[in-house]
């Protein structure tokens, strides 16, 4: 029993470092062996809101899908964009790309370029990107009131006026649908604030994990009509597309939210591991000095 | 009867009256409820204020965070360590921001009374030179102008986690300590809370993103959470008017949850059937 | 004073009182200003206040190697990373294209191999179908950094075609234009490193939840459950523990409830212990096993803590929050909080 005790006793008190190696790895090898340790994925009601909202929309509808993460939530939220993008192409849904951060510029560019082609989708006749403006809330109210005051030409240069897909398109009101991949101010908020709930437009958001309690607020009140939150969401969002695809007889690669499933579930249970390692360390410890040691 | 509350809610009325005669051509339609409770919430503060400026006794419990702020520039003293202060990752634009700054104008004047360093790490220019301003004046109100320089406030990164990196390596090298993180944060919260654990200083915490307080409350020695952080000014100035304005926000927090109540059982009466008015339709 | 204490005051609350009350005023321009110009005026201010933070951060760093003060190494690598930047974004484009033209039919397979190649694409086909389609000049998407690389790719072209064109992509336009010096520099420098910063926070969440999360009272042992609910509900393997490892958690949850009220060790433990065998008694013989009950499941329980306890919690606290604001913007719009002015 003494053995015990203090083996636990060590375990608890084991150096930082120790346990930030054990946790690293516990992230690395599932992400570099996926073949290892293959989860089923569960859908949440949230998710499932979001993609059948998505999925009521026809040929020709107009889709809204404004960039607001960078380089460090990437790994969340760009699986969300491509899964987006090909759901989107495989139902002819035209896509229009807004940006409210700067580097949404760079993820809007990449996944375009990544995605499209694949489909077959030709830039300005079945997708454009508009680029970032600066100006946070008065980029979104631009938008809902009238585009064209805020962007006279896209992110190449080339004027909207000579842009096929932009003929019909004057303000928020012409959009069918409105997607913010969000990861931060800003973001969905300032969207469902200052032009979908306003102006009655649908809106969906895929955002971090973190910022999802901000979020189900609005999501709860049916303001944002389902929500993908964050790695998870976006694994969720994924298996959705591709069953979809699939009906359409579409063949796509796996996506990668998916394959990182894995590592993010051994990595939540190796913390779990640790907090109830550190709170048997802990009882032990108090019952020996027979004082709380806080 | 209290001659000003009367006076105060005639001119509520009167406001809202004229808001209705004008809507259409003067005024925006629609929007009458959102004027009716800006007035109402303007008026309410500012008829604390004005009771406070009267010599009314406002109490205020003790908000802890607060209370050490003291201490930890004391402690840090002590140690023969500096403090650091971070006012956030936010723009002027953000009322956190502000609040930050004004908290950092406090925590100098006391770094100024007891010679201790300060290092101020910003990731806005606007802030960086609002900053100085803030800390200039307080070196100057505590009599120590000699011990102020321009580098105490300094800039990083506009880049979240470069400006995290940044922070993270002043810690990591300087070893203040004391640490407070007082303004807007994001994700970058729980990295500079952490570390500022791992060197052992003692860290105040208060901003006013709700998904960032509970990794403050974890790493961090005191947390202001929710309004205790916008009270801050208020409670350590005491000035009347201020100490005033934060009873008036509690009343208006009143305010909202009897109408959140009342909007509850109007709704039940209405989905019952018991009266044809729904109060949804308000709002 | 007038310059740094009364004006400053004045343009404070009157941009402020025109802001807030110009919202509900039925006119062009004023709702223009609100709703646009204010805020591009910000806009506008903080990027030119940005020249002041980067020359104060770069001020900092030569000093720092010029004295050769500690750790004046990283400074280097602050000033040319710094340095780069505003290469690759304002004096060196290394966005260049080639547009190619009059290209003969029997020429043409041969070139659509050849930009195949260079563009690392298995099917040249594709390929072939876009020069057919282009009639002003076929635009290779592939932007070259230097002029030189560019040419000598023209090389492998000039035999078969009329004309190739060497382009830039416009100043502004060159720093989103994917193949860009600015764009490479983005992707391979400036992602990783803020992936990798954001990727630290894993490690800092485990050190904190370690430290944390200790059954020290009554609330740090629902917020020890709560969150070891919620992150073993919100990955798939949540779904995967069996309906008695749940049962188990929610029987200790309730002995840790009930600890304090029971003064007796072992009656704790016999009601805990007792408890759980007969729970996964009953549950075994009323086939659980097979048909587990919907709420046992981490899944569900985090759903539910997710939708009801944590979202009140979150409401209240925005409400909170944004009352704060609210008397936190008032006090400054009439003037009356002064601090960020330095007045106290």
């Amino acid at each position: 029993m003494e053995a015990i005790k203090r083996i636990f006793i060590l375990l608890g008190s084991l150096d930082r470092r120790i346990i930030f190696l054990i946790v690293g790895l516990s992230v690395l090898i599932p992400l570099l062996k996926p073949e290892w340790v293959t989860l089923p994925i569960r859908i949440t009601p949230e998710s499932q809101v979001m993609f059948n909202e998505m999925n009521k929309l026809n040929e020709g509808d107009k889709l809204l899908l404004s960039f607001e993460y960078g380089p460090s939530t990437k790994p969340e939220i760009h699986p969300m964009s491509i899964a987006i993008l090909k759901h989107m192409y495989a139902k002819n849904i035209l896509v229009y790309g807004f940006a409210l951060w700067p580097d949404g510029n760079f993820m809007s560019t990449e996944v375009f370029s990544d995605v499209s082609d694949d489909y077959g989708k030709k830039y300005g006749t079945d997708y454009v990107n508009l680029g970032f403006r600066p100006g946070a809330e008065a980029v979104v109210k631009g938008i809902a009131a009238d585009i064209r005051a805020l962007y006279t030409v896209d992110l190449h240069g080339t004027p909207i006026n000579d842009i096929p897909m932009m003929k019909d398109v004057f303000n928020i009101e012409d959009f069918d649908f409105v997607f913010s991949l969000s990861a931060g101010y800003p973001g969905s908020t300032e969207w469902v604030q200052f032009a979908c709930d306003p102006k009655n437009i649908p809106l969906s958001t895929g955002c971090t994990s973190i910022q999802a309690t901000d979020i189900l607020p609005y999501v709860k009140n049916g303001q944002i009509r389902g929500i993908l939150a964050g790695m998870p969401g976006a694994a969720e969002y994924e298996s959705l597309v591709e069953e979809e695809l699939q009906k359409m007889d579409i063949n796509i690669k796996p996506g990668k939210a998916s394959g990182m499933m894995a590592a993010q579930s051994i990595a939540h249970v190796v913390i779990v591991l640790f907090i109830i390692l550190g709170n048997i360390t802990y009882y032990i410890t108090r019952k020996q000095t027979g004082k709380d040691k806080i | 009867m209290n001659i000003k509350a009367v006076i105060w809610s005639g001119l509520f009325l009167v406001l809202l009256g004229l808001y209705a005669m004008g809507e259409g051509s003067i005024f925006i339609e629609g929007a009458r409820i959102k004027f009716a409770a800006i007035i109402l919430v303007s008026i309410t503060l500012y008829y604390y204020i004005d009771r406070a400026r009267s010599g009314e006794e406002i109490y205020l419990r003790t908000i802890p965070g607060l209370k050490a702020l003291e201490e930890a520039v004391g402690r840090a003293t002590e140690m023969g360590k500096s403090v650091l202060f971070v006012p956030g990752i936010s723009d002027m634009d953000q009322v956190e921001t502000i609040t930050g700054l004004n908290l950092l104008g406090h925590v100098a004047e006391h770094t100024a009374k007891y010679e201790t360093s300060l290092n101020v790490p910003v990731s806005k220019s606007i802030v960086m030179e609002a900053g100085r301003d803030i800390c200039k004046e307080s070196y100057l109100k505590a009599g120590r102008p000699d011990l102020y320089s321009d580098d105490m406030v300094h800039y990083i990164s506009d880049e979240q986690f470069a400006y995290a990196a940044g922070v993270n390596g002043i810690m990591e090298r300087e070893k203040p300590a004391a640490c407070f993180y007082l303004g807007k944060f994001y994700a970058e919260s729980l990295m500079l809370a952490e570390t500022g654990n791992s060197i052992g200083a003692i860290q105040i915490a208060g901003t006013g993103s709700p998904s960032q307080i509970p990794f403050f409350v974890t790493a961090c020695d005191y947390t202001l959470i929710g309004e205790e952080f916008f009270t801050a000014s208020a409670y350590l100035s005491k000035k009347p008017e201020l100490v005033g304005s934060i009873k008036g926000q509690d009343i208006v927090k009143l305010l909202v949850m009897v109408f959140m109540v009342l909007t509850l059982v109007l709704n039940g009466f209405f989905q019952a059937g018991w009266i044809g008015f729904d109060i949804l339709n308000l709002y | 004073m007038l310059f740094k204490r009364h004006i400053p005051l004045l343009i404070v609350i009157g941009v402020g009182l025109l802001t807030l009350f110009g919202h509900f005023i039925n006119n062009t321009l004023i709702q223009s200003f609100v709703d646009k110009d204010a805020l591009q005026w910000f806009d506008i201010i903080a990027s030119f206040a940005m020249f002041l933070g980067a020359l104060n951060m770069l001020k900092l760093q030569v000093i720092k190697i010029i004295k050769k003060q500690k750790n004046w190494q990283y400074s280097i690598l602050a000033v040319v990373g710094f340095a780069f930047a505003i290469f690759a974004g304002f004096f060196y484009r290394g966005a260049n294209f080639i547009t190619i033209s009059g290209i003969q039919d029997e020429n043409l397979s041969e070139v659509a191999i050849i930009i195949a190649e260079e563009l690392n694409e298995t099917n040249s086909f594709n390929i072939e179908n876009k020069i057919m389609a282009s009639h002003d000049g076929y635009e290779i998407d592939k932007l070259f950094i230097t002029e030189g690389n560019a040419k000598l790719f023209m090389e492998k072209l000039t035999p078969y075609v009329a004309a190739a064109e060497l382009k830039s992509k416009s100043w502004g336009a060159h720093v989103q234009t994917k193949g860009s010096l600015f764009y490479w520099m983005f992707i391979n420098i400036i992602t990783p490193l803020g992936a990798t910063m954001f990727a630290l926070l894993a490690f800092f969440v485990a050190s904190a939840s370690y430290r944390a999360f200790r059954i020290r009272n009554f609330e740090a042992t629902l917020l020890l459950v709560a969150g070891i609910i919620l992150m073993l509900g919100r990955v798939p393997i949540g779904g995967l523990i069996p309906w008695w490892a749940v049962s188990i958690l929610i029987i200790f949850g309730i002995g840790a409830i009930v600890a304090p009220f029971i003064k007796e060790r072992t009656i704790l433990l016999g009601i805990v212990g007792g408890g759980i065998v007969i729970f996964i008694i009953t549950g075994t013989l009323m086939g659980w096993n097979q048909n587990p009950p919907y709420l046992l499941s981490i899944p569900v329980i985090q759903d539910w803590i997710f939708a009801y306890p944590a979202m009140a919690g979150s409401r209240a606290l925005m409400i909170g929050i944004s009352l704060g604001i609210v008397a936190t913007s008032f006090r400054i719009i009439i003037g009356l909080d002064k601090s960020f002015l330095g007045d106290k």
